[in-house]
């Protein structure tokens, strides 16, 4: 496959293809959601850590970029990270909105954040248009087998009945990690970015055509989901 | 201010209490010493010229960009433009068929505009007119000023278009129709002006997507300036507008942020060190930016003032905690800073921003993330209760309803220590000021306690006093019960000793005779 996150700057992907024509940079918006301390801020550094053109120095890293170069397009995910305290549950679906992509994260070692990230899908399903948002369901803490209170086998049944993607990752060793950001990068640009125009911040994120979804059908070898 | 120091003086005559026209009403200082019905004809005839000078300003700037877009095109010939980008080449000029675009706006009905309205403004829906209209009215006076900036604005945006050559005319053809078109349509409720709005960036942004062959960043920059040019002329007529209650949740918002005026930094598990003085710096700008946000007109911005705001309170975790601030700390942070600086109009400024911004803006990108997080501030103030900052539904009544103050030791009301509020803003003068007074408010509080205590303790005692007095004097009584003398009446013609000064009585004289 010709695809790759970039670690160096204009790497051979890009120039080959601005031979041809100028490759189009859609931006996607992607939203961490989940409890505390299951780690969603460790993966959102860990998805904008290997960005290569840093933009400003970053203050914060509760909204991060980084940028995936697929082979017919270049991808900007923009990374919401979100405050995982119970008191901000209510306020949680502004986050949502709009958003092209969404992980749902929890922690494999704690029974108690998969039962959160259930309370959360179901909050989530009240507030937004069905399918407007592409969601994983992200088991974390891979690494913590020993201690793990949550089997693959429970968060990928989950994940088929509401119809989510699924993945085990972590966020410590970077196992998945990367292999789920281009998973995302695909699914999303394949419902998303065929958009006329390729502007995805002006149009509509066709909530028709983000129906069906199909979470048995991997679109290509090179994303495989989940353990 | 100065109507109250009037009526507080002793010489009132009545003349300065009368509307200034002499119609024979009381005035009122609000309505510029004017009555309500005198006021609201001097209104209506200023606003009248006011829309007539903006008609002669407008026809004249048609006139200078005719004139200008003329010399450019005899003078400015194609040498120069040949050696522009490839985009502004002749060939290119053209914006497409912009007469098909009222079609367009009304077959094309926006599902992303609406949604995106209704989650950020579920109550926005229910718009009830406001009777009183006067009292929101802006003085005559002000409006000077912001016609000069219109104006500005206007140039601004011609000058920027000129670069576009003909595609430009275009557009300022279609935002001034627009504009014109929305003056004609005052009666509309304030999602249906968001919506035309909307409408009009959306099929502007379509064209102009076709037009530069689908490259995103000159269509960005073009919509800026268009959104821009609109908003400040519309600004007047539909930032917080009269079909709303965006006034009433104002006001009610600024009530409850007065009253949460007790909330520390602890109950929220903010990361502010503010004894260090980059911290507390920082945090005196993030407040100073979020209150700007009310003076600005154009809805980016007011989206600019929001993320600076943030950028400063990332600086002041990252200088606190030394690491960069992540969503957990960002949040509480932002909603600590609203209730410090309580932001001017916060929820009007909220609808109008999500009303009448680019909603990619605000859905996407590091100012929507921003926005974002100061609409869930604002929402979770609205809901703030004892369990959102770890205290017993007790201690929040005590504090909601004044009667005690965590600053001072707490439930308990340990007045005695009132050290620990003094250190937190000595790095900062205003901070230290703001510390001061606070303490001296609370130490007035309490002396008022105390003078309240003592009126309480002396009306215990002269309660007692009176029965004391009441007890003294049935003793006395008791002791010396009332007898009643047999009091004999004396005549004057009895044999009184006392009656020595009294002249004799008149005895009978006869007169022989
Ligand atoms: N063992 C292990 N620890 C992790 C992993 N991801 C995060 N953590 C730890 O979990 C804690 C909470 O992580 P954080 O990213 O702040 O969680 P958040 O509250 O969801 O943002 C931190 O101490 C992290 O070091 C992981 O994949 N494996
Ligand atoms: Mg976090
Ligand atoms: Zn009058």
């Amino acid at each position: 496959m010709g695809e790759s996150l970039p670690d160096v700057p204009g790497g051979d992907q890009e120039r080959g293809a601005a031979f041809r024509r100028p490759v189009r940079t859609l931006r996607v918006k992607m939203v961490l959601l989940g409890g505390s301390g299951v780690g969603k801020s460790s993966l959102a550094l860990r998805f904008g850590k290997d960005e290569f053109r840093s933009t400003s120095p970053t203050v914060g890293c509760a909204y991060l970029t980084r940028v995936v170069h697929l082979s017919e397009v270049t991808l900007r995910f923009e990374i919401w990270d979100t405050a995982g305290q119970e008191k901000y549950h209510s306020v949680t679906p502004l986050y949502y909105r709009g958003a092209h992509a969404a992980l749902l994260v929890y922690d494999i070692s704690s029974r108690e954040s998969f039962i959160r990230a259930q309370l959360w899908l179901k909050e989530l399903e009240k507030q937004s248009v069905p399918g407007s948002t592409l969601t994983w369901l992200v088991g974390n803490k891979g690494d913590l087998d020993q201690d793990r209170q949550v089997s693959a086998q429970e968060g990928k049944k989950l994940a088929k009945d509401r119809s989510l993607f699924f993945t085990e990752t972590s966020a410590l060793s970077g196992d998945q990690v990367n292999e789920l950001m281009l998973d995302v990068a695909h699914r999303v640009y394949e419902h998303v970015g065929e958009e006329q125009g390729g502007l995805t911040e002006w149009k509509e994120t066709l909530p028709e055509e983000m129906y069906h979804r199909d979470t048995s059908n991997p679109l290509s070898s090179c994303c495989k989901v989940g353990p | 201010m100065s109507q109250r120091t009037e009526r507080r003086g002793i010489h009132v005559d009545q003349s300065d209490l009368l509307c200034k026209k002499g119609c024979g009403y009381y005035g009122n200082a609000a309505w510029q010493g004017l009555c309500s019905k005198c006021w609201r004809e001097e209104y209506q005839r200023v606003r009248q010229k006011q829309i007539q000078d903006d008609w002669a300003l407008a026809e004249k700037l048609q006139r200078e960009e005719e004139a200008a877009y003329a010399s450019s095109h005899g003078t400015q010939t194609q040498p120069h433009s040949q050696a522009s980008a490839p985009q502004q080449q002749p060939g290119h000029a053209s914006l497409g068929p912009f007469s098909k675009f009222e079609e367009k706006k009304t077959n094309e009905k926006t599902r992303k505009v609406t949604t995106v309205k209704k989650f950020f403004s579920p109550s926005s829906r229910t718009a009830s007119k406001k009777e009183n209209q006067e009292g929101k009215t802006p003085s005559p006076s002000t409006s000077r000023r912001a016609s000069f900036d219109t104006d500005q604005v206007s140039r601004d945006f011609v000058d920027f278009l000129k670069n576009l050559q003909k595609p430009g005319r275009d557009i300022h053809k279609q935002c001034r129709a627009f504009i014109v078109n929305m003056s004609s349509k005052k009666d509309l409720s304030a999602d249906e002006l968001s919506e035309c709005v909307q409408d009009f960036y959306q099929g502007m942004a379509d064209r102009l997507m076709s037009h530069f062959k689908g490259s995103s960043e000159p269509v960005e920059q073009v919509m800026d300036q268009v959104e821009k040019y609109i908003m400040t002329r519309l600004y007047k007529s539909v930032f917080c507008p009269e079909t709303t209650d965006d006034e009433k949740k104002d006001l009610a918002t600024q009530n409850r942020i007065r009253a949460l005026h007790w909330v520390t930094i602890q109950m929220l598990c903010v990361s502010f060190d503010e004894e260090i003085p980059e911290v507390s710096e920082n945090v005196v700008k993030a407040i100073t930016d979020i209150i700007e946000m009310d003076s600005k007109r154009v809805p980016r911005d007011k989206l600019g003032c929001i993320t600076r705001c943030s950028k400063h309170i990332f600086s002041a975790i990252r200088i606190t905690k030394n690491e960069p601030a992540s969503a957990d700390d960002f949040l509480p942070a932002l909603i600590y800073i609203v209730l410090k600086a309580n932001p001017p109009r916060l929820q009007s400024n909220i609808q109008y921003i999500t009303r009448f911004c680019n909603p990619s803006r605000l859905m996407t990108g590091e100012d929507g993330y921003y926005f974002t997080n100061l609409c869930c501030a604002a929402a979770f103030i609205e809901k703030l209760d004892a369990q959102s900052l770890n205290l017993s539904p007790e201690e929040f009544e005590r504090y909601m309803s004044g009667q005690a103050s965590p600053r001072f030791g707490g439930s308990e009301g340990d007045w005695s220590g009132g050290g620990p509020a003094g250190g937190a803003g000595a790095a900062n003068p205003a901070l230290a000021q703001l510390n001061h007074n606070l303490e001296l408010l609370s130490s007035l509080g309490s002396r008022q306690e105390a003078v309240a205590e003592a009126a309480r303790g002396l009306q215990a005692d002269l309660l007692s006093w009176t029965q004391s007095v009441e007890r003294e004097v049935h003793g006395i009584l008791e002791k010396y019960p009332l007898e009643v003398l047999s009091c004999t009446v004396s005549a004057i013609d009895a044999n009184n000793m006392d009656n020595d000064n009294l002249p004799p009585p008149l005895t009978p004289q006869v007169f022989a005779g």
